[in-house]
């Protein structure tokens, strides 16, 4: 297996508990990668291990060629920036930066030079002297990264990176570890539960779920084609449908049918076959909402239903609408439909509609 | 919302009946008057006779010898049985903690005179040696449950961190576990020393033949009208300088 | 770390304290008990063979009055301490920062101070011809020959004295952690402010007032230096008793026998409290 860092077949178990089930996993060199999941997925134990906290019960992780297994943390080409930074509160920021080249016993002037470039690097030369305590959320994360990245490890390990900053910070957090990771050309790998985080840092995701890596892929792809309900779901808002295979077309185009909704044509993933039961999935910002019937086509897919819930965000406008036993959700960037010029209210009767490319064909849950 | 006054002054008339006694006390070690009834004016004398009196700073070495190397070998002992209690969980630990807890409620007469029932069927003399076991039993748990209580405030993903970063684990245990946690430790020895300075019950059942710490002097002084402002004084200086040793470790425990 | 390992370092950790504790006050207070069956010897030692006779002796009516008074001296000088410090904790964790350690200050002063200078200082306020007597008899509070010293309500007044910070101390850590917004939300749902004292601050803090009483009640019942100093001759308590028999009769068995005794009497409370943390920490979990 060629790749830079390479989890191979690596398990781990609490107990009863499966935290890490055979995970494999390439990332490049330089790469930004997310390990992504909710809460309990693995994705923590996955890095832990990485970083040599915790001991897997079987496979392998290999860094760079090297097999780094059985290696204690403190001999790992590797460092961590913690989900709370894990700052050392008795030393000062400086001291905090050089505690790695300290260890390590380089020369004097090295270390001096090191953590003087690292602090110009995060920008917080001048707050050298100070405790962590007098420090800001941010500056408090920029010195867990300088106190990592000082080492030149081979791969940076980022727990949660974002999560104990507010909002506003966090937008320009992200920002900024765009630029670092731009600057110094380290691997990177985040482990996160926030969608958007993973999305907006990294070239490639993989999303976990139970112990298991569900899919791997670059964010635009784990939400334009996600394969599992799981993935669909987890990233971004999704609507889905249960139905039987009636027509197969040529390139991949399936009809389904569903009951209560109709039976809309989508694009398959390949693998099926005719009555097969399967589970749709369409983004909400994909439909349209029409007042009146569209032209009927080959290739449109028309239901009708009624509004039964509207939520105005701003920038866009969420509609719950009832067909049969269905409830779905659609997105508008305008608060009008198409076909018409009344603002719709509760009850009124729309068309949905959306192209046969945007609906798309996901695994069961179960299914893998 | 209106407060009550009631708990205001409630706390305040508890403060000033555990505060009197003391400050008359003090007063009188500066009142000429024997019998402090009446102010008959400021005088040094009692002072004075303090310092004359050579047995008090006899008692007082033997009072501070005892106290440091009871505190410190508490010290090291409480540290290490907070370090065990904090990181392991199994029956032994729970053993081990009422262990720890039961003599922070014994009784002094009782641990006294058990202590003392232990070294005459030993066949022990009772003397220095006795009475510094003596204090280092009492004074272990109170070090423990110091430190204890710092060590459920300290962050181990600090010692990830450190072995994150290449320390192994001895350096992190030297370079970031016993620094954090130092304050603690050394207010732990503080409570230590000021317990073993005071303690009269159970140093009174172990203590042999001239082995006269401070309290004992104090408690045969009291038996002799004559003295009695001289003890006024010395109890002055007592309790000033148990001040100074309070304050201190409320310092050390509120640093981070 | 492989479990072998953490095992031995475990037991490496926990042996020094263990083992301290374990010879100096597991197996002294098992002699007591042993040695509550042995004969006197003459020189103030334990004899050797076995006897019956100190359980004998120490079953001696003349005890009874003796521990009543310490069981009722205990218990009110426990409730007193209790209700003292329960609203002064509440205040103390209301009050701002500062004020809280000048407070946490003014208890741990008396509590650090020594013990005998405490009682001193009490004999020396109560004398016939101390401050407060002369005091209360220029206000005609008692009558001229009023001693207030060498009774039994002294006894009691210094009991309350010495134990007070045994009682503020742990009832102050609870009330600390106490979440006062609910208070709040109590007075906001219709409780007066006694209700909601009574009704959600006491039984948010009942832990730390558990551990308060235990404390004040168990070292009440072992108290021998109060009675002595400023008691009368028919206030004596158990431990005046125990003192007697060891520095006085030289008698170490006879003293063991009643110290045995006494530890029963301190025992029993413990137990109850650790099976009541047991139980409501199950039934917290649940």
């Amino acid at each position: 297996m060629d790749g830079f860092l390479v989890i191979d077949h690596v398990s781990k178990s609490f107990g009863s508990l499966r935290a890490v089930d055979e995970v494999s996993l390439t990332v490049a060199q330089g790469e930004a990668f997310s390990l992504l999941g909710p809460s309990g997925c693995g994705k923590t134990t996955l890095l832990r291990m990485i970083a040599g906290f915790e001991r897997p019960d079987g496979g392998r992780i290999i860094v760079g060629g090297r097999d780094i297994t059985a290696l204690p943390p403190e001999q790992r080409p590797v460092n961590t920036v913690f989900q709370n930074y894990a700052l050392f509160p008795h030393l000062n920021v400086w001291e905090n930066i050089a505690f790695g080249l300290r260890m390590s016993r380089r020369p004097r002037e090295e270390i001096r030079s090191g953590v003087d470039r690292m602090l110009e690097l995060v920008r917080l030369s001048e707050h050298a002297r100070k405790r962590p305590a007098q420090l800001s959320g941010g500056q408090r994360q920029r010195v867990a990264i300088a106190r990592a990245l000082v080492n030149r490890p081979q791969v940076l390990l980022l727990d949660e990176p974002l999560a104990a900053l507010d909002l506003k910070l966090r937008q320009h957090m992200l920002m900024e570890l765009n630029a670092i990771h731009e600057q110094v050309g380290t691997t990177f790998i985040y482990v996160t539960h926030d969608q958007g985080e993973a999305m907006s840092l990294s070239d490639r995701i993989a999303v976990m779920n139970n112990g298991k890596v569900e899919q791997v892929d670059s964010p635009v792809n784990l939400y334009e084609k996600p394969r599992s309900s799981f993935v669909a779901s987890f990233i971004g808002d999704a609507n889905f449908f249960t139905g039987t295979v009636v027509e197969m077309q040529h390139e991949g185009y399936v009809r389904v049918s569903v009951e209560g909704l109709g039976s809309p044509l989508v694009l398959s993933n390949g693998t099926v076959s005719a009555n097969q039961t399967l589970r749709l999935m369409v983004r909400p910002e994909k439909i349209s909402l029409m007042l009146k019937r569209p032209p009927s086509g080959e290739r449109v897919n028309a239901f009708r239903g009624i509004v039964e819930d509207i939520a105005y965000f701003g920038s866009h406008t969420r509609y719950r609408i009832v067909a049969g036993e269905h409830s779905i959700l659609a997105q508008l960037q305008r608060s009008r439909f198409s076909g018409g010029d009344i603002d719709p209210v509760r009850g009124t009767e729309v068309w949905m509609t959306f192209h046969p490319d945007e609906g798309r064909v996901v695994m069961l849950e179960g299914e893998a | 919302m209106k407060r009550s006054w009631l708990p205001s002054l409630i706390t305040l008339v508890v403060v000033v009946f555990l505060f009197a006694p003391l400050v008359v006390l003090v007063m009188n070690s500066f009142n000429a008057s024997r019998f402090g009834g009446e102010w008959d004016g400021f005088t040094w004398n009692w002072y004075e006779k303090l310092w004359a009196a050579d047995e008090v700073w006899e008692s007082l070495a033997v009072t501070l010898k005892i106290a440091v190397s009871a505190s410190l070998a508490s010290m090291i002992l409480g540290t290490l049985a907070a370090y065990a209690l904090h990181c392991f969980r199994s029956w032994l630990q729970d053993v081990h903690q009422m262990l720890i807890t039961v003599p922070l409620v014994m009784p002094d007469i009782l641990m006294g005179m058990s202590l003392l029932a232990l070294f005459v069927i030993s066949g022990v003399e009772t003397g220095l040696l006795t009475i510094w076991i003596a204090h280092v039993t009492f004074c272990l748990s109170f070090v423990t449950m110091v430190v204890l209580g710092r060590l459920q405030d300290f962050d181990f993903t600090l010692i990830d961190a450190a072995r994150d970063l290449g320390a192994t684990r001895t350096q992190s245990v030297r370079k970031v576990l016993l620094p954090l946690l130092l304050p603690g430790v050394l207010a732990g020895g503080l409570l230590a020393f000021t317990l073993s300075i005071d303690d009269y019950v159970i140093t009174f059942f172990v203590s042999g033949p001239g082995t006269t710490t401070l309290p004992l002097r104090v408690a045969s002084m009291m038996k002799t009208s004559r003295s009695l402002p001289v003890i006024n004084a010395l109890s002055t200086l007592l309790i000033g300088s148990t001040f100074l040793i309070a304050a201190l470790s409320f310092r050390l425990q509120r640093r981070t | 770390m492989n479990a072998e390992s953490g095992r031995s370092k475990q037991w490496l950790l926990t042996l020094p304290s263990l083992a301290w504790l374990g010879v100096f006050f597991v197996i002294p207070c098992i002699l007591v008990i042993v040695t509550a069956f042995r004969p006197a010897d003459l020189q103030g030692g334990v004899g050797s063979g076995w006897t019956l006779e100190t359980i004998h002796a120490v079953n001696n009516p003349a005890y009874l009055p003796i521990i009543w008074r310490t069981l009722w001296l205990s218990s009110i000088t426990t409730i007193v301490c209790v209700a003292l410090a329960l609203p002064m904790t509440f205040q103390m964790a209301r009050v701002g920062p500062r004020m809280r350690q000048v407070l946490l200050l003014f208890v741990v002063i008396p509590f650090l101070s020594n013990f005998l200078i405490r009682i001193f200082a009490w004999k020396s306020l109560l004398h016939p011809e101390g401050p407060l007597t002369r005091l209360l008899h220029w206000l005609h509070l008692i009558p001229e020959d009023a001693l207030l010293l060498n009774n039994v309500g002294t006894v009691l007044l210094v009991l309350i004295y010495t134990q007070l910070p045994f009682a503020i101390l742990p009832l102050y850590a609870a009330a600390e952690k106490f979440d006062f917004g609910l208070l709040d939300a109590a007075r906001d749902l219709g409780a007066g402010p006694w209700r909601s004292f009574a009704k959600v601050f006491v039984p948010g803090v009942r832990r730390g007032l558990i551990s308060a009483a235990l404390m004040v009640f168990v070292c009440s019942l072992g108290q021998y230096m109060i009675p002595q100093m400023v008691g009368g001759a028919s206030d004596e308590m158990l431990g005046s008793k125990i003192a007697q028999r060891v520095f006085a009769d030289r008698n170490l068995p006879h003293a063991s026998a009643l110290a045995a005794g006494l530890m029963l009497a301190v025992l029993v409370p413990m137990l109850i409290v650790a099976v009541w943390h047991r139980f409501s920490r199950k039934e917290g979990a649940a």
